[in-house]
């Protein structure tokens, strides 16, 4: 069966490469096998990449604020792709201004996202959720 | 030491050319050449012609079972071959990549599921061998499974090579069974990681097998005790041979016109990084080919008068020429595929046609570079190669091989966009030359054996177009 792929990257036109940096050390450290995209990445470059490696999730990571406009309509271009069942999890600085986290969640969760973070989030949380989701998923 | 002669035979579609070579210490001297029609029915008869004729002329009548051939061929109209992917921009992007580089034409390409038609089509196109690639190692299986299912039933003679996910390699054989098949490893282990050696070789294997059985080569193969190669295959080794082992020429590129299509070949790395520079897509291999079958000055004229329609009207309209002069010549010389333009006007619209070929063959090989605005400021982001570095350009093939001038060569390095904030990475300068004596098909037969002494004698032997500037 082998380590659970993921896909990581910073979507958009961002490009904040140092946190992506850390997730990709972190992720696969903690033995998940991990595709990392970099910065800069749109939408279909994810989607292809879960493709091809048959990721069971998606991780994107958006820290310049455009994050909602960069996101929309990814949960439904997966579905189109045949990613059907692909986790969606999406962290970060994710909006401009002083809008509260939960309201953040509240949108990104309706856009079709499973799990939504904020930038102060423990990665072992993090990469404990995300197992758990995998195993949940795949039964 | 006494010197050694070695001869090396072309088979093209239309000429089959011999060169004698004199191997002298660790240099390749050529010692002649000569050329005949190419003998479509038992293409030996044409070898044999040739090789007593460059024995008898240049090597002073000597035996023939002393003098070592290496052979090429690219008669038949090559290799052809029907790529399969799984996403149109990962795996089938590489699959054309690996198919190209082995010196294969890429008839059909296919993502994702095939479907019915998609197998009427192969059966039409009737390739010699169909690559299916799709999903990292370990990663989809299902696409690639289905589409092996649906070729188990495809009544084609193609070999069917599987270089995808190797996790299921061993039920795609079985699954196969009865068909001729062969695997290689997976073209993208990883996203982004490019492994097309290995299919590139069974590639070269398969060639041998299906080009040697027919047409009288078998006998050549016996006579000379030696495979051939497919051109386009020598003359990429030999590029490879030149950027590696000839000093100044580790970053250039060659340009082949033909009739039906042009290929553009490239040593240099793909992409140089920098501060602000972020590379999205593949990253693209130091030798690259690239052929492209719609740009050809006689059998694909019809092709490229089309897709190359504003830059060829633009440039007449420029130089005040009726751009309906331009669409009966191409009718014409698409149907006399041997026509050489005996007036002016014919030999204008034949540079103009070259023009439109070089310059559409160099932005498809080259990468992009797009200035983009983003809450961090300006950045660049790269797409494909870049050919900039490229600092010596070659032509070869019939038309540029005569070139008198670096002109039509220099038409590679034309900006292709309109729009200031994108770039297309076509070389900036390079310093032009032709291949006047066909040397880099004959010299590619001798890159395997004498690899260094190949390069050599290959760049000794080009026609500088422009004053050299180092």
């Amino acid at each position: 069966m082998g380590a659970p792929r993921i896909v990581l990257g910073v979507i958009g036109a961002d490009c904040h490469s140092v946190g992506n940096k850390i997730l990709d050390a972190y992720f696969t450290e903690a033995g998940f096998h991990v595709v990392n995209l970099g910065v800069m990445v749109s939408q279909d470059e994810f989607l292809d990449a879960a493709v091809e490696s048959d990721a069971g999730a998606i991780l994107v990571s958006s820290l310049y604020g455009h994050g909602l406009i960069d996101c929309e309509g990814l949960r439904q271009k997966a579905v189109e792709r045949g990613l059907d069942r692909v986790l969606l999890y999406v962290g970060g600085n994710l909006v401009v201004g002083k809008t509260p986290f939960d309201e953040i969640e509240r949108k990104f969760k309706a856009m079709g996202f499973d799990r939504v973070f904020g930038p102060q989030v423990d990665l072992a949380e993090v990469a404990g959720l995300l197992r758990r989701d995998l195993e949940s998923r795949a039964n | 030491m006494a010197a050694t002669l070695l001869l090396s035979v072309d088979i093209g579609s239309t000429y089959t050319k011999g060169g004698l070579f004199r191997l002298e210490g660790e240099e390749l001297r050529p010692a002649g050449r000569e050329v005949v029609p190419t003998t479509v029915d038992d293409l030996g008869l044409g070898f044999d012609r040739v090789r007593a004729a460059v024995l008898a002329r240049h090597a002073g009548g000597a035996d023939a079972s002393a003098v070592p051939v290496y052979w090429s061929s690219s008669a038949r109209g090559g290799l052809k071959i029907a790529a399969v992917g799984l996403t149109p921009d990962l795996t089938l992007s590489v699959a054309r990549m690996a198919a190209t580089s082995a010196g294969g034409k890429v008839v059909r390409a296919y993502s994702y599921e095939l479907a019915a038609e998609d197998l009427a089509d192969l059966r039409t196109v009737d390739p010699d061998i169909i690559l299916i690639t799709g999903g990292t190692d370990g990663g989809n299986s299902r696409v690639v499974l289905h589409n092996a299912a649906r070729l188990a039933g495809l009544a084609s003679p193609a070999v069917i090579l599987y270089a995808g996910n190797r996790k299921v390699r061993d039920q795609v054989v079985e699954i196969l069974e009865g068909r001729e098949v062969a695997t290689a490893a997976n073209v993208m282990p990883e996203v982004g990681t490019i492994d097309i050696e290995p299919a590139r070789d069974v590639i070269r294997r398969v060639f041998l097998e299906r080009i040697v059985d027919g047409k009288g080569l078998s006998r050549v193969v016996a006579a000379s005790g030696r495979d051939p190669l497919p051109t386009p295959l020598a003359v990429f080794e030999l590029v490879r041979a030149i950027g590696e082992r000839v000093p100044g020429w580790e970053d250039f590129a060659v340009i082949d016109m033909g009739g039906a299509t042009t290929d553009f070949y490239s040593h240099t790395k793909a992409f140089h990084g920098g501060d602000a520079v972020i590379l999205r897509g593949l990253v693209e291999p130091t030798l690259k080919r690239t052929v492209e079958g719609d740009l050809g000055l006689r059998v694909s004229a019809e092709a490229l008068y089309k897709s190359e329609a504003a830059f060829l009207d633009g440039r007449l309209r420029a130089a005040g020429t009726d751009p309906s002069a331009l669409r009966t010549y191409v009718e014409d010389v698409s149907r006399r595929t041997d026509y050489l333009p005996q007036d002016e006007p014919g030999r204008g619209f034949d540079r103009l046609l070259a023009a439109a070929c070089v310059r559409a063959a160099s932005l498809r090989h080259a990468g992009i570079l797009q200035r983009v605005f983003t809450p961090q400021g300006g950045f660049l982001v790269q797409r494909g190669k870049d050919l900039r570095q490229v600092r010596r350009l070659v032509g070869s093939g019939g038309y540029l091989a005569a070139a008198a001038g670096p002109d039509l060569l220099l038409e590679a390095c034309a900006p292709g966009a309109d729009d200031p904030d994108t770039r297309h990475l076509v070389p900036d300068a390079p310093a032009c030359y032709a291949d006047a004596g066909y040397l880099l098909p004959l010299l590619g037969n001798l890159a395997a054996d004498f690899p260094a002494a190949a390069a050599r004698a290959a760049v000794a032997g080009l026609k500088p177009l422009t004053a050299n500037k180092d």
